[in-house]
């Protein structure tokens, strides 16, 4: 798959020091801790997963706002629970911090059966993409299959 | 020495003509009495070579075997149970809908339009039912690529986060789709809807308004139903009518609504709301692979339509 990145100029990633005041301002209860409990790690992996879903942006898919972070452990999965639409074409896109090494996406339907996708891999990024036949509800599966205890961000495109 | 060579090599040479004119093999050909296997003279050979046939099995077998657990891991009932859900991920935005529902062909998404809604409403439960409506309709706007109604919209929607106390950032957000609209940005007005949405839930979370964030989920969820269940009934479509599956996502907004403060819950308007979500969950939930009949599709429209219209009711309100 030929993959061509774009700069994301999104303005939800917060820099280094954003995040430093922040965090000053949510010490001093100026600002909810929903803000500023994102931490460096996170951020950095948040970013890793814009740039890979920049790149499908590039053919047309449009990045969802919302993500899911967290942090997983090697060979341990996160199961994410999606509600997709037939005739969509999806692309679940996730970042790591550098420690991992190599990420797993999978996904599965609402039985529990893994659907077939198409795959990206390359060290702390990984993605899948398929276009779902029928409606519903879908499991998308991160794992971290070599690398040390790594920060995730999952989000994912569409057209 | 060299005889019990000799003997495993007549050994292989008798079990590989036995496995060449087995029905299995490609080269079987019609067998005469001499050819038979029991006519093979020592019968030790004869064991062995069997020997040799319950390994062909045997290997068979593992193979079959090993393709069969090679098959597709399935997760547990379980597992699924305890997947990760929350609101902006596992609610799909009004737009994602909507690129479905394009897919069969473009509809009539001026015909879609709504009269303008009340823009006084106090309660704020009603408030945020309303706002996920109107982002709805903004997505609308945009898929007509109509430039004054987005730009209507996002006046009405920012009259809507103010009177919730929302932060200054979803009020520049105002702004910023003023600005896409008047450069006919659509891909990014897009974008910029689903974030003040999710810029509107942020700023509930930080005021200790989090029951109120899955209202903004709900009221989206439910308007944009209601759009694509008339879209679909205005042109019969299998395809378009399969994006109304979503059993689990009902089940989902249904759960979160009763996972809010009793007084909230209880509440006239969101008790209505939730109590028909009962119903329309049920009307979702098409078989899969099986596409809602022209019927089905009117009962949803109906059911959505009948919310939709004690959200917005003024009267209804406490």
């Amino acid at each position: 798959m030929k993959m061509r990145f774009r700069k994301i100029s999104r303005a939800p990633i917060i820099s280094g020091l954003s995040f430093f005041v922040l965090s000053i301002l949510a010490a001093s209860g100026f600002v909810g801790t929903s803000i500023a409990a994102e931490s460096d790690k996170e951020v950095e992996a948040r970013k890793a997963a814009l740039d890979l879903a920049g790149a499908f942006s590039n053919d047309g898919f449009k990045i969802r706002d919302g993500h899911w972070s967290g942090t997983i452990k090697p060979r341990e999965h996160a199961l994410i629970a999606v509600n997709l639409y037939s005739g969509n074409h999806y692309w679940f896109s996730v970042g790591a911090t550098g420690r991992a090494k190599k990420l797993d996406v999978t996904v599965y339907d609402e039985t529990g059966q893994q659907v077939t996708t198409e795959s990206y891999n390359a060290g702390e990024k990984a993605a899948a993409g398929f276009s779902p036949t029928n409606s519903g509800q879908y499991f998308v599966s991160v794992g971290l299959v070599e690398g040390e205890e790594s920060s995730v961000c999952f989000l994912y495109s569409y057209k | 020495m060299s005889t019990s060579i000799d003997k495993e090599l007549h050994i292989e040479k008798w079990a590989t003509a036995s496995i060449q004119n087995s029905p299995f093999s490609v080269n079987s050909r019609p067998r005469s009495l001499a050819d038979s296997r029991w006519q093979c003279p020592p019968r030790r050979l004869t064991l062995l070579a069997m020997s040799r046939w319950i390994r062909y099995g045997a290997l068979v077998l593992i193979t079959v075997l090993t393709a069969t657990s090679a098959e597709a891991p399935r997760l547990s009932a379980d597992q699924l149970a305890k997947a990760i859900r929350n609101d902006s991920i596992s609610i799909p935005s009004p737009g994602e809908l909507f690129a479905a529902l394009e897919k069969p062909g473009k509809p009539n998404w001026t015909g879609q339009y709504r009269g303008p809604m009340p823009m006084t409403y106090r309660n704020r439960a009603q408030i945020a039912l309303n706002l996920g409506g109107l982002i709805a309709d903004g997505f609308i706007a945009v898929e007509a690529q109509d430039c004054q109604q987005v730009k209507n919209i996002g006046t009405d929607i920012i009259k809507l986060a103010k009177a919730l106390g929302v932060s200054q950032n979803v009020l520049s957000r105002g702004n910023s789709i003023n600005e896409f609209a008047e450069n006919n940005e659509w891909d990014a007005l897009h974008e910029e809807l689903e974030a003040t949405q999710n810029e509107v839930k942020s700023s509930m979370q930080s005021h200790s308004d989090q029951d109120l964030v899955i209202l903004v989920s709900v009221g989206g969820w439910i308007r944009g139903t209601q759009v694509v269940s008339a879209a679909v009934m205005q042109n019969y479509d299998e395809r378009a009518a399969k994006v109304l599956r979503q059993p689990a996502l009902v089940k989902y907004i249904h759960t979160k609504m009763g996972d809010m403060s009793s007084e909230l819950h209880n509440e006239p308007l969101v008790k209505d709301v939730s109590d028909q979500l009962n119903g329309i969950e049920k009307l979702v939930a098409f078989p899969p692979g099986k596409a809602p009949s022209a019927e089905d599709v009117r009962k949803v429209n109906e059911a959505v339509g009948k919310v939709m219209e004690e959200i917005q009711s003024k009267t209804e309100a406490k």
